[in-house]
């Protein structure tokens, strides 16, 4: 894992807190030191190089940033890197497992859910977070479940039409789309 | 994975290319760049409306440990050149404004300094440390305020806040509206709203100092645009430097100007068009003579540089942006020039508050209209005039001129008006840019169907009949619209209008709505027809602005048989989240004969793209770009077939393609692949670059070109109590000609329907009446949810016709419609209290007022 | 939209987070669950010196049932308390509120205590905790004191919480057993903080008549309100419809709401009195359900 030279540079300045943060990033520890005033996602996407989640608004409402902390959905603007030490967080680069695509972006890639597709990994992460607790939401509550993450482009039919197609596709205990 | 069967791809739901990286988190947005030794930017912004700049001290920033610079509004004036207009009508004022404020700022975040550190935080705090002196002056909130007597000047040479003002007639229009029955006449406000895609403006402006190129990483809609605003704007030499070098390479001028007369040679009714243009650019001259320099610094000092000092510009993947990134934005450049300043790359990301503050705002416009009507309903003329609130800094290339244009030719829509007079006047106001936004010119279509609604009401027609009685049909095709473009004979404006009377039932609507309002529900119907020129009839451009036509230039694509056998469809469209890479695909693939996968497209990267200065927008990628790639495949599928018949030795015409294998008919198993072709064309000594085999350079000038059409009916509920409007259903009937992708096309019209409901019950750029900002976060500017956003059913009306590559775009069509239909729908939902609504913002509060539940 | 530099503090328990506390005084903001305190500070609009950070304070993490109290202790999350069976048997109305708080993602993080130190006058818990006679505990490295909700609600954002002070708990009075609640708001999008909302509980007696009313406003003013006027107009009497519509014009009278960008003053007053009479329908039919939720 590479450290940006922001790191490094920041530890030169006289009154930068700087704290040690061990946390666990899909399935690998990470350790190292960060600014305390740095968001998850800033560490996230510059730390450690995973810039998939997003940051759409940097004050909580987009959900662009949407990551799962200890098994919950969280934004990850909202929360300091520190906030997180000793949890374990996975992100959108965590869902598929090598070449094949989760059901969620299985049934997302079938049903056109998204377009410029910036928000899309804060909408997968949701998702993948509710289904792992609740396995058979219907449209309706997939609706209000996703209501908190906001999408520019599609007007959210197709993604819940996605989200729908990944219920039956996990019920159904199949892997294809 | 039927994307896999070769054959007819083009009309089928195929599965995005692009979706792989995208959803797995591999995609590549302007922020996720990060090259070496990189330092980032903030600005330090005008807190006030409208203030002088006494003085500012940057002494403790640059100080402030971190800091790599300070760049504030003189060093910018030093180091760059202003923006300056593109655009030349009659009655137009181009303020002349450099990227950063040097002595007076004209809207609440106007940039004066930027501030360059080794992290965004860090950039920030030293920003904080920037000390501004203002004296504050007189704020100008709205147009009306502009326009007062004795009104402060934004622009000290447009004392009276007019940027543009102009009048255009077609026909008798006086005579007309004196032997007319009845004259019908209202005024119309739309409020200003804001693109606002999930992903804000940005640049990562990468100078590598061994070789002193430049790279910019950009979220934008043009790439070629973008790359070669920066470098005009950034080639800040003396006249004397730049005569010298200008002599020194005196092939390059006379290359430009060979190219100029051969291009009036092939178009010479832009000799004639261009002539008014000549004298509008004279005038604009005298009224501000140091346009004179700041051109000829631009132009002579561009023509004469060497390649290596203009940037070229990288644009991967987008996170939408609605028309706002079709602009190159005054943080842009400053961002460009400060990283050639300092000699190293910076990287700004704009943020949320940024981008609502300054990132683009749209609309905010007023129109007055008046019809005059037989007293059967059919309409004699119209008069309309337009007041545009421009804010204070033009958008650049373009914006209001341009929109303001479309808004006059597009206002009859697809309706007989035998006469029009249309009133042209933009204002600028201490706010911030108003820029395109998907469908710019939409209040012509509000308006429009507004007042259709209002008319029926004032003269006791149905809202179908009013429009049945006007709109033309198939019968009257083809037939000019008064403002000049030609309605050819796939308009179907009609047929959508009808289907959707029928699928709402129209008829049986108002017993429908009386029952329910005795039931105690406040139920309304709004519908509402318009057409588009996606890419719209040849010569439409020239309708706008005479001598425009052929400076826009064609649709350029290079085709590609690559030495492994892949197709490279290499376009300078820059899509952000239109899935380009899988709809040209799909159309090179149907035409060549191969699986998808085998195309590639390639966009975004000017060292290799064609040139256009056009980009992406105004609904034209399906008619221009799939027009170009299927000719241009058209093409190199014959090449192709001309070497495969060697090789198979066998007449060409007994050649079929099939799944990428070539062979002659009744016998696949004999057949040859791309890959074999591609070798026998390079060994017989292909003049392609590269790895490239065969390529095709194809230009399309949009053919026939055409109007996509739609009619939407939407059904409104309405809580008396508390003003909130919920929508049962939508529904679009649209035709825009060959679907290539219907998945893609419903995506589009959805998306567009979506921001329309969203400007009508929740989004409003505000700004109090001192011109303060007040909608700087996603909690004032309110984005609709899953929750708000209705499902909406489509419908498709598709014209036969033989033209070939019959697309037609359909990017920005919800998003001018649904307006219309949604504040006709809460209008005929009011309707029994009197209430007529003639503002487009709607929220509850609004509502109850209209409804006289509350007091205003 | 980064924020300015601080000292970050993470006790684990909950005496060195009093003594940081005691320590650091107005220098300091103690962070929960952060999820109204990090967007200030993201806009610098709070820029703290210090900050405590209690998520790693052992304990202070469990909903309680104890001397006729519901108690949310220090570090529960709004999804812990909506998941609670607690709550929704003995304190329904705290429930009630839970789905209106921003969106899933937001109760992942965010906390019952922390919403009501922070005080958002738009915020449900606040009002909730008015129209309840909530107590919160208030706990220093010196002292430990209780505040009554009425007492607690000072200003806009602002409370009773001393320096050095923090908020350990809140104690929701269980409920009595023939009563009746609801949460009633009108946002404009699905999520937002209230334009306007009301929080209600009724009890009723063996007689049918109202023991005990609870009616809070929020989104009203610059703290949440309770209109005891509206409620003296229900005590001893059976509910009626129009004894409901006599209240609800009891409290549009009696608010005096603020204007802002999304409604006027005189949309909250109206839709103010509109949601007390769908909240007391509710509460009543509940009341009169005699079921358990």
């Amino acid at each position: 894992m590479t450290t940006s030279h922001l790191a490094d540079r920041a530890s030169d300045e006289p009154d930068v807190d700087l704290q040690p943060l061990r946390f666990t990033v899909n399935g690998t520890l990470e350790t190292l030191e960060v600014e305390s005033r740095r968001t998850l996602a800033e560490v996230l996407r510059e730390e450690l190089g995973l810039t998939g989640t997003h940051l759409g608004c940097e004050h909580g409402v987009c959900g662009a940033c949407t990551v799962i902390v200890d098994g919950d959905a969280a934004r990850a603007c909202l929360l300091l890197a520190v906030q997180v030490e000793g949890a374990s967080i996975e992100t959108i680069e965590s869902l598929a497992d090598g070449d094949d695509l989760h059901p969620i972006q299985e049934a997302m890639r079938e049903h056109h859910g998204f377009q410029c597709a910036f928000c899309a990994p804060g909408f997968l992460m949701t998702l993948k977070a509710l289904l792992d607790v609740e396995p058979a939401p219907t449209r309706d509550q997939l609706r209000e479940e996703l209501s908190g993450n906001l999408c520019r482009c599609t007007g959210y039919a197709s993604i819940l039409d996605g989200a729908c197609a990944a219920v039956r596709a996990i019920q159904a205990g199949t892997n294809n789309a | 994975m039927r994307e896999a069967i070769a054959g007819k791809l083009v009309g089928t739901r195929v599965r995005r290319v692009e979706d792989r990286r995208l959803l797995t988190g591999q995609g590549c947005y302007v922020d996720d760049v990060q090259v070496p030794n990189m330092a980032h930017a903030a600005f330090v912004r005008s807190p006030h409306a409208h203030a002088r700049i006494r003085s500012i001290d940057v002494a403790a920033a640059r100080r402030h440990p971190g800091v790599v610079a300070v760049i504030t509004g003189a060093d910018i004036e030093a180091i760059t050149n202003p923006f300056i207009g593109m655009f030349s009508v009659a009655g137009l004022y181009d303020p002349r404004f450099y990227s950063l404020a040097r002595e007076r700022v004209r809207h609440v975040g106007d940039p004066v300094a930027i501030v360059v550190a080794e992290s965004r935080r860090v950039a920030e705090d030293a920003s904080d440390l920037v000390e501004v002196d203002y004296e504050e002056l007189q704020a100008v909130a709205t147009s009306g305020q502009a326009l007062a007597d004795g009104a402060p000047a934004i622009w000290e040479k447009a004392p009276d806040n007019l940027l543009l003002t102009h009048s255009h007639t077609y026909g008798d229009v006086d005579a007309v509206f004196a032997d007319a029955d009845r004259v019908i006449t209202q005024r119309f406000r739309q409020h200003r709203v804001s693109n606002q895609p999930m992903e804000t403006r940005g640049i990562v402006v990468e100078v590598d100092a061994a070789t002193g190129t430049t790279t910019v990483h950009a979220a934008t809609q043009s790439a070629h645009s973008l790359k070669w605003a920066l470098a005009l704007m950034s080639d800040r030499q003396t006249v004397r430097t730049s005569v010298k070098e200008l002599l020194a390479h005196r092939d390059r001028p006379a290359r430009f100007v060979a190219g100029v007369k051969a291009m009036l040679a092939a178009n010479p009714e832009m000799k004639q068009g261009g002539n008014p243009m000549m004298g509008v650019i004279a005038k604009q001259m005298r009224r501000d003579p140091r346009r004179l320099v700041d051109m000829q610094r631009a132009m002579v000092g561009l023509l004469a540089k060497d390649r290596a000092d203009r940037p070229e510009v990288l644009a991967r993947d987008i996170g939408g942006a609605f028309g706002t990134k079709a602009s190159v934005s005054r943080e842009e450049m400053a961002v460009y020039a400060a990283a050639r300043h300092i000699g190293r790359s910076v990287k700004w990301i704009e943020d949320r508050n940024e981008h609502l503050m300054v990132g683009g705002h749209a609309r905010d416009e007023m129109i007055d209209i008046s019809v005059a009507l037989r007293n059967d309903g059919v309409i004699l003329g119209m008069r309309a005039a337009l007041t545009l609130d421009g804010g204070a800094y033009p958008s650049f290339p373009f914006g209001a001129t341009m929109f303001a244009q479309i808004m006059r030719v597009m206002i009859p829509g697809p309706y007989r008006i035998p006469v029009l007079r249309f009133d042209t006047t933009v204002v600028a106001t201490n706010k911030a840019t108003y820029v395109a936004y998907r469908g710019p010119w939409a209040v012509e279509t509000w308006v429009r169907e507004r007042m259709l609604d209002v008319i029926a009401r004032e003269m006791r027609i149905s809202r179908a009949d009013i429009r049945l009685r006007n709109i033309v049909g198939p019968d009257e095709l083809p037939t000019p619209m008064v403002t000049g473009p030609m309605l050819d004979v796939r308009v179907s404006a009609k047929a959508t209008l009808e289907r959707a009377l029928d699928v709402a039932d129209f008829d049986a609507w108002p017993a429908a709505q009386i029952e329910a309002r005795n039931a105690g529900r406040i139920l309304g119907l709004g519908v509402a027809t318009f057409i588009e020129a996606a890419p719209g009839p040849p010569g439409f451009t020239e309708a706008l602005v005479p001598g425009m036509g052929s400076m826009a230039g064609g649709e350029p694509a290079h085709v590609v048989l690559e030495a492994d056998g892949m197709v490279s469809v290499i376009t300078q469209q820059v899509p952000h989240g239109q899935g380009h890479e899988t709809t040209l695909a799909q159309v090179a693939a149907d035409e060549l004969g191969v699986p998808i996968a085998a195309v590639r497209v390639i966009y975004g990267d000017t060292t290799v793209t064609p040139f256009s200065v056009v980009g992406t927008g105004g609904s034209r990628s399906a008619a221009l770009a799939g027009g170009v790639v299927t000719f241009g495949a058209r093409a190199l599928r014959d090449e192709v077939l001309d070497i495969a018949a060697d090789l198979l030795e066998a007449s060409r015409d007994d050649l079929v393609v099939e799944d990428g294998n070539i062979h002659v008919v009744g016998t696949p198993a004999r057949g040859i692949g791309f890959a074999a072709v591609a070798a026998e064309a390079r060994r017989r000594g292909s003049t392609a670059p590269g790895t490239e085999a065969i390529r095709i350079t194809q230009e399309y000038d949009g053919g026939e070109g055409g109007w996509t059409q739609a009619t939407h009916v939407c059904w409104v509920e309405i809580d008396l109590e508390t003003g909130q409007v919920t929508i049962p259903r939508y529904v679009v009937v649209e035709d825009c000609g060959e679907i290539i992708n219907p998945a893609i096309v419903d995506g589009q019209i959805r998306g567009g329907v979506a921001q329309g409901v969203g400007a009508v019950l929740y989004e409003k750029i505000d700004y109090d009446a001192s011109g303060q900002f007040q909608t700087g976060t996603f909690m004032d500017y309110l984005i609709p949810t899953a929750v708000e956003i209705p499902d909406i059913e489509i419908h498709h009306v598709e014209t036969p016709s033989d033209i070939p590559a019959n697309y037609r775009g359909v990017g920005e069509g919800g998003m001018i419609l649904a307006p219309a239909a949604l504040t006709n729908a809460i209008e005929d939902a009011l309707a029994h209290l009197g209430v007529r609504i003639t503002e487009q913002h709607l929220p509850p509060t609004r509502i109850l007022e209209l409804a006289g539940v509350i007091p205003r | 939209m980064k924020m300015r530099g601080f000292q970050y503090h993470r006790p684990s328990t909950l005496d060195d987070a009093l003594a940081l506390l005691g320590e650091h005084g107005d220098e300091a903001k103690v962070l929960a669950g952060g999820q109204s305190l990090v967007p200030m500070m993201a806009m610098r609009l709070s820029s703290p010196g210090q900050l405590i950070d209690i998520g790693a304070v052992a304990g202070h993490d469990a909903v309680t049932e104890a001397d006729g109290d519901v108690i949310i202790a220090a570090r529960v999350r709004h999804a812990t308390m909506e998941a609670s069976e607690i709550v929704r048997s003995a304190a329904p109305l705290v429930s009630a509120a839970a789905p209106f708080i921003g969106h899933r993602a937001i109760r992942n993080r965010g906390t019952v205590c922390g919403s009501i130190a922070h005080a958002d006058p738009a915020a449900e818990l606040p009002a909730v905790a008015l129209a309840l006679d909530a107590r919160v505990v208030l706990q220093s490295a010196k002292d430990r004191r209780v505040v009554d909700a009425a007492d607690f609600f000072l200003g806009y954002l602002s409370t009773a919480i001393a320096d050095g002070e923090l908020l350990t708990e809140v104690r929701f009075p269980t409920r009595a057993k023939r009563s009746g609640w609801s949460v009633q708001e009108v946002s404009r999008r699905h999520g937002d903080f209230a334009l306007v909302g009301t929080a209600v509980q009724i009890d009723l007696n063996g007689s049918g008549a109202v023991a005990r009313a609870g009616i809070a406003l929020f989104g009203v003013g610059s703290t949440p309100v309770r209109i005891a006027a509206a409620e003296a107009l229900l005590v001893g009497h059976r509910p009626t419809a129009a004894s409901w519509a006599e209240a609800a014009a009891t409290v549009a009278r009696e608010v005096d709401p603020l204007e802002d960008n999304h409604a006027t003053s005189a949309y909250r007053r109206h839709v103010a009195g509109v949601l007390t009479r769908r909240a007391l329908e509710q509460a009543s039919a509940r009341a009169k359900a005699k079921v358990k939720p």
